[in-house]
């Protein structure tokens, strides 16, 4: 049954990527237990916009863990403490009457914040521009059945596929690296039949545009697979570098 | 930016430069040096051996010559590279978030973080030091010249048993090196399991093994380094 | 103007072809001359984009969001549908088109669904060469499905993220040609406006969402490929984002709307939780496969569900339509649910929902089997709700869903403003008053690989060449009326905030141009309409400023469009006096309250031209002719 609670929050407010931010302090005392996490942040900007203040920004678009729009490290955790779960998804009723939360962006210099909650992930759409594809123009294709693909390799390249380029996996990473991102698109079209033909010159060009970026490199802290909405596994990390290797000797 | 003309393979210095390559460089070298540190262990234990079983050891390894001094390059050389590789990874890492976050937490497994993987950068350095006194105190400290010799067998050779003694009953020695081994256990901790998923080694199914393995490696090498210096500092 | 469709002439099955025979050709060396807009990067517009820059066209592309590949599209969970036939069930290209002008209850163009239904083996084919990690067979073929109450299994899907796989194959064949240099993306834009000059689309102003900056475009052409506009109900599946201002801002510079009151309402969504609701989830209708659904008999029960017992349970679908029970068609299960819930026989807190009961097939199937086959969904409905649906029935609710409206396009898919282009869900075209699942991701990319690429061909190879820059004075007028607007909704500082009054927006729209609609109701719609819209520029409070980052500004801005957008929805709805589809006029139904189509007066599509004055729209017609199919009335008693 739906309850009522206070709810305090500490929220990072930056007006602008030059801007000093600063935890700014709020609390709503009438947070319904069915609220989404971010249905709460839009009761919050309701109050401020009509008390003269300006909401606090943040992104998002589907609000059903898919569009990878939103991300928030929430109690220094990405996406909050639910696995396997977007920021959007996350519902009040996990939280108890008086906690407190800290609400974050996500932080890494390849991410600079654009305001508030708000930052620019759009290296990650330099990262598969350098390679995240099968160079097939439209119109040559042959049947969708001419080329079998055994079940266990469509299934696996899914599971890397599901990547919904949110960023959390950076956010979280303490080297911030990109490696999860760029390793499960190389993953996902390593497995597949179609992708194979590309593949030493995709990873190479993909990891040199992850490097020219800035992010960090890989330490294999694992925190990123921990984080990550779709619970993509950092198997697709072990197989970026097998796929590095290939291209290198092979 | 991405290198618009790269059809595939790289250059060997940029592959090994690149993101990929430096880690392949560390697990590399650092499985080598944990490969070194068990034979090494293993020896150690010769200590216990009777009579001048343990003098006689280092006396059979020093004798290998050549080969001695090829394993010696390959160490120095394995870990100018993994140090190298190691603090520029952690330069890059500082590089990347200039400002932290105000609170900070681990969600937990299937994370692989730890104190020991955030400390690898601490417990290497730490490494460096000791590896740099250890050897200066043992490998290059007093030898038959300065009177540390047995004779075996007609033939004068050094009494590394007796400076090894001699060493670990100074408490200084004996502690330091108990902190320092327990260091070196963290630093494989991470490191072990670490190294095979650098190589690209690791799937799903293989990591909590080679995790859970790598755990006890770590701890059985730390305990096989430590028996000595408290046994000579406690028991002899 | 009169309205022609540009149709080709030859039998229903010929008519593409002869089109792609006859069409005119740009030579490839002149393609790199010219320049196209490519407004909206959802699987229309990121289809377009990339196979465009493929051919040699210069492409300029527009999202609102910070990357492409966010575009709504990603969310389609079920399916996309083609004639394949793979599963060797008797499915044909005919079968696809009949079942699709059936579907939308005769209310689309039979040339258009025709070609679609042609075309959407090819979109197959290009996606699994892209390497879209679809279902598959242990024998390594593509798997199938059936989906929407078909009769043969030809729907492809990639688990429950069909769309988002799709979506991503055409963004990064769109990145590809980000790196080759013929895509110029420019994401985090809102398009604002539209340049027509001598007639024809030239251009578009943008808002730069994180300066604030107003820009000037030009190009040769414009494709507008912006999504639906169900959002105008507040409270929809749609993503936040989704809007109507492009196509707006076209419509009011001379780009027809046709149809726009056919807005699908989808059945099994989870119900509002509270006046916080800020969207409602999908839940696939494949949930009606083996669930019941069902209210107490008595509006005065409010045990919980568990404790009713089967006696006092009324299930209403299986007593109303005995043949196909709790799987009739999406419109007459939403109206069903909302007839017993206005019968104040709905359940939970608000009364707005109906139970969706597994018991019984649990006791038939066992927990392991139902699990097995919806256990991503059950798990999905208790991370939102809160309750575990193997255990208490999961309470669920009709919710806007998908517009079948849009911009008015001819056979090429252009406009009324030659030039501009309409892609996507953005346009009117295929799925008449009624869209079958499975099939708006099949229009997208049919639109975007396959379509536009001969039909802009035959556009631009007929222009004069004629270079225009985007400093050309035909773009101040549109650059100042877009300045204007944004210095009036924030100089309004008001007391009623841009959501408030978006939520009351969609109360009426819910209530009076929703899943039932009477004479009455929409006339009373209009003019609530009017009056907010009146106090909304009276009243509005948009906080912060212009030149930064500022979502409730871009939210004032959409909201004003939809509170005109709401008006003429309903002046459709009203002027149509007839049940179709998605679209029911209580007026208008049989003695057993089943829809009355009536095909000797409304067989057209309606088609409105703006005339200046909101409240006075211009109607046009185009004539619906049915050559190849006969026009029945569906029953699904
Ligand atoms: C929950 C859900 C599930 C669905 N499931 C299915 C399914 O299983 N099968 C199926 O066939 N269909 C399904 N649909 C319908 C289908 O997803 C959509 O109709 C289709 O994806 C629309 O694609 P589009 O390219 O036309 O537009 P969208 O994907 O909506 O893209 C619109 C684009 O336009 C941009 N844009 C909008 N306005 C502006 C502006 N003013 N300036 C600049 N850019 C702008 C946006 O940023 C975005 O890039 C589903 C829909 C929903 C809501
Ligand atoms: C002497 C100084 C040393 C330094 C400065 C050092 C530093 C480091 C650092 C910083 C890392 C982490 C690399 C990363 O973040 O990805 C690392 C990894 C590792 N180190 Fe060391 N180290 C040293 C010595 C050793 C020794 C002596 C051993 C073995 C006995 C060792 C074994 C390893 C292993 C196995 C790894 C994991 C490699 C990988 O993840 O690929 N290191 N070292
Ligand atoms: C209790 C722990 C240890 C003891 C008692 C010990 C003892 C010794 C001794 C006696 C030598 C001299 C051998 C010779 O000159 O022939 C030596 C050499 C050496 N030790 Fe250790 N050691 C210990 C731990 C370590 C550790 C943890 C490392 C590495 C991380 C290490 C690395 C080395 C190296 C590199 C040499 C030089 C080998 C050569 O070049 O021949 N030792 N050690
Ligand atoms: S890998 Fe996971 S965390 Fe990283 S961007 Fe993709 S979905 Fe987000
Ligand atoms: S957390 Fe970071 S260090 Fe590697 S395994 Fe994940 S990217
Ligand atoms: S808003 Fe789309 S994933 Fe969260």
């Amino acid at each position: 049954m739906a309850e009522t609670m206070t709810i305090h929050l500490k929220v990072w407010r930056q007006a602008g990527p030059d801007a000093d931010g600063r935890l700014v302090d709020y609390t709503l005392d009438s947070v319904n237990s069915d609220m989404s996490f971010l249905e709460m942040l839009d009761v919050l900007n309701e109050d401020l916009i009509k008390q003269g203040e300006d909401p606090v920004e943040f992104d998002n678009d589907c609000r059903e863990g898919i569009c990878g729009s939103c991300g928030l490290i929430v109690g220094g955790i990405a996406h909050g403490p639910m696995k396997a779960t977007a920021i959007c998804q996350l519902h009040m009723r996990h939280y108890n009457d008086g906690d407190t939360i800290v609400v974050e962006p996500f932080r890494a210099e390849a991410f600079p914040i654009v305001k508030d909650l708000v930052v620019d992930r759009a290296a990650f759409d330099r990262i598969i521009a350098a390679g995240g594809y099968v160079s097939v123009s439209t119109g040559g294709a042959p049947d969708a059945n001419a080329i079998p693909v055994p079940k266990d390799d469509a299934d696996e390249a899914f599971d890397f596929a599901a990547c919904i380029g949110c960023g959390a996996c950076v956010a979280s990473c303490p080297n911030s690296s990109a490696s999860l991102f760029t390793g499960a698109k190389i993953a996902h079209l390593a497995d597949m039949p179609q992708g194979k033909v590309e593949r030493k010159r995709r990873v190479v060009r993909m990891v040199d545009q992850m490097e020219a970026e800035g992010f960090g490199d890989c330490s294999n802290h694992g925190e990123c697979e921990a984080v990550c909405p779709k619970g993509i596994s950092i198997d697709a990390i072990a197989k970026m570098r097998r796929e590095y290797v290939r291209a290198l000797f092979g | 930016m991405a290198n618009k003309d790269n059809n595939g393979k790289p250059g060997l210095w940029s592959a090994m430069t690149s993101p990929i390559g430096k880690k392949l460089l560390t697990g590399l070298t650092g499985l080598g040096w944990v490969l070194f540190v068990i034979l090494h262990m293993a020896g150690n234990l010769g200590y216990f051996g009777a009579g001048e079983a343990y003098n006689e050891y280092t006396e059979a390894l020093m004798s290998l010559g050549p080969l001695l001094y090829l394993i010696e390059t390959l160490l120095v050389a394995g870990l100018v590279i993994h140090v190298v590789a190691g603090v520029n990874i952690y330069l890059g890492k500082r590089r990347a978030r200039k400002q932290g976050y105000e609170q900070y937490e681990s969600a937990g497994r299937p994370s692989r973080q730890s104190l020991s993987s955030r400390s690898m950068i601490v417990t290497g350095i730490v490494l460096l030091v000791f590896l740099v006194i250890h050897i200066n105190t043992f490998k290059f400290g007093p030898g038959i010249a300065e009177g540390y010799a047995v004779t075996v067998g007609g033939e004068e050779i050094r009494d590394l048993k007796r400076l090894v003694t001699e060493k670990f009953q100074n408490p200084l020695y004996a502690f330091g090196y108990t902190g320092v081994m327990l260091l070196l256990g963290f630093h494989l901790r991470h490191g072990i399991w670490s190294a095979f998923q650098s190589l690209g080694a690791m799937n799903r199914r293989l990591t909590p093994l080679v995790y859970a393995v790598g755990t006890v490696l770590a701890i059985g090498i730390v305990l096989g380094f430590l028996v000595l210096p408290l046994y000579i500092f406690f028991a002899a | 103007m009169s309205l022609d469709s540009n149709i080709p002439s030859g039998p229903l099955h010929e008519k593409w072809q002869n089109y792609l025979d006859r069409t005119k050709l740009v030579n490839p060396a002149n393609k790199r001359k010219y320049t196209v807009i490519v407004v909206g990067t959802g699987l229309a517009g990121g289809s377009a984009a990339a196979s465009l820059a493929e051919l040699g066209y210069n492409v300029k592309a527009f999202c609102i969001q910070d990357s492409p590949r966010r575009a709504h599209s990603i969310a389609a969970q079920g399916g996309i549908n083609a004639a394949k036939n793979y599963p060797h069930d008797g499915d044909t290209i005919w079968r696809l088109f009949y079942d699709t002008v059936k579907g939308g209850d005769y209310r689309s163009r039979e040339a258009n669904v025709y070609r679609l239904a042609t075309i959407s083996n090819n979109i197959i084919d290009q996606c699994v060469a892209q390497g879209v990690p679809f279902a598959r067979e242990y024998g390594g073929l593509l798997a199938n499905r059936s989906f929407g109450g078909a009769q043969v299994s030809r729907t492809f899907y990639a688990r429950g993220q069909t769309g988002q796989q799709l979506l991503l194959g055409a963004y990064q064949a769109l990145e590809r040609q980000v790196d080759a240099g013929k895509v110029e993306m420019l994401p985090r834009r809102e398009m604002l406006d539209l340049v027509v000059v001598d007639g024809r689309a030239r251009g578009i102003i943008t808002r730069n969402l994180v300066t604030g900056e107003l820009e000037r475009h030009a190009g040769d052409a414009v494709l507008l490929c912006t999504g639906g506009y169900g959002n105008a109900y507040f409270l929809s599946t749609n993503a936040k984002n989704s809007n109507v201002t492009a196509a707006w801002r076209c419509h009011r510079r001379g780009a027809y709307f046709a149809n726009p009151c056919f807005t699908q309402i989808h059945p099994t969504c989870i119900p509002v939780s509270g006046h916080y609701q800020s969207k409602l989830t999908l839940m696939s209708e494949s949930l009606r496969n083996d669930g019941r659904v069902w209210v107490p008999q008595d509006s005065s029960d409010d045990r919980p569900a568990n404790q009713i017992p089967e006696g006092e349970r009324d299930y209403y679908l299986e007593r109303r339509y005995p043949s196909f029970g709790n799987l009739v068609p999406r419109d007459v299960a939403s109206r069903a649910a909302k007839q017993v819930c206005d019968a104040g026989r709905g359940v939970g807190a608000t009364g707005q929902a109906v139970y969706l009961d597994f018991a019984d097939a649990i006791g038939r199937l066992g927990k392991s089997t139902i699990e097995e086959r919806y256990g991503n969904l059950f798990e999905m409905y208790e991370r939102i709700t809160g309750e575990n649906p193997y255990e208490v029935p999961m309470r669920i609710y009709p919710a806007v869903h998908y517009t079948m409206g849009g911009l008015w396009v001819d056979y090429d898919l252009m406009s009324t403003i030659p030039g501009l282009f309409v892609l996507g869900e953005a346009n009117f075209s295929d799925h008449g008053a009624n869209r079958l699942g499975a099939s708006a991701l099949m229009q997208g990319l049919a639109d975007g690989y396959f379509v536009i690429s001969a039909t802009l061909g035959n556009y631009i190879a007929s222009m004069e060449d004629d270079s225009l820059n985007a400093s050309d004075t035909a773009f101040d007028e549109p650059e100042k009326a877009a300045r204007d607007r944004i210095e009036r909704l924030l100089g309004v500082g008001g007391s009623k905030t841009v959501t408030e009054y978006h939520r009351e927006l969609g109360r009426i729209m819910w209530d009076q141009v929703g899943m039932s609609r009477s004479k009455d109701g929409l006339e009373e719609a209009l003019s609530s309409i009017r009056k907010l819209r009146e106090e909304y520029w009276n009243n509005v409070l948009v906080p912060g400023r212009k030149d930064t980052l500022n979502k409730n500004l871009e939210f004032a801005g959409r909201v004003a469009d939809f509170l005109e957008l709401g008006e003429l929805m309903a002046q459709d709805a009203l002027q149509r006096e007839e049940s179709c589809g998605a679209h029911f006029r209580e007026e208008y139904q049989t003695a057993e309250g089943e829809a009355l189509r009536r095909d000797d007066d409304f067989s057209y599509v309606a088609a409105w031209e703006f005339s200046g004055d909101l409240s006075a729209p211009n109607l046009h017609k185009e004539e619906l002719d049915f050559e190849a199919v006969e026009l029945t009335t569906r029953s699904y008693k």
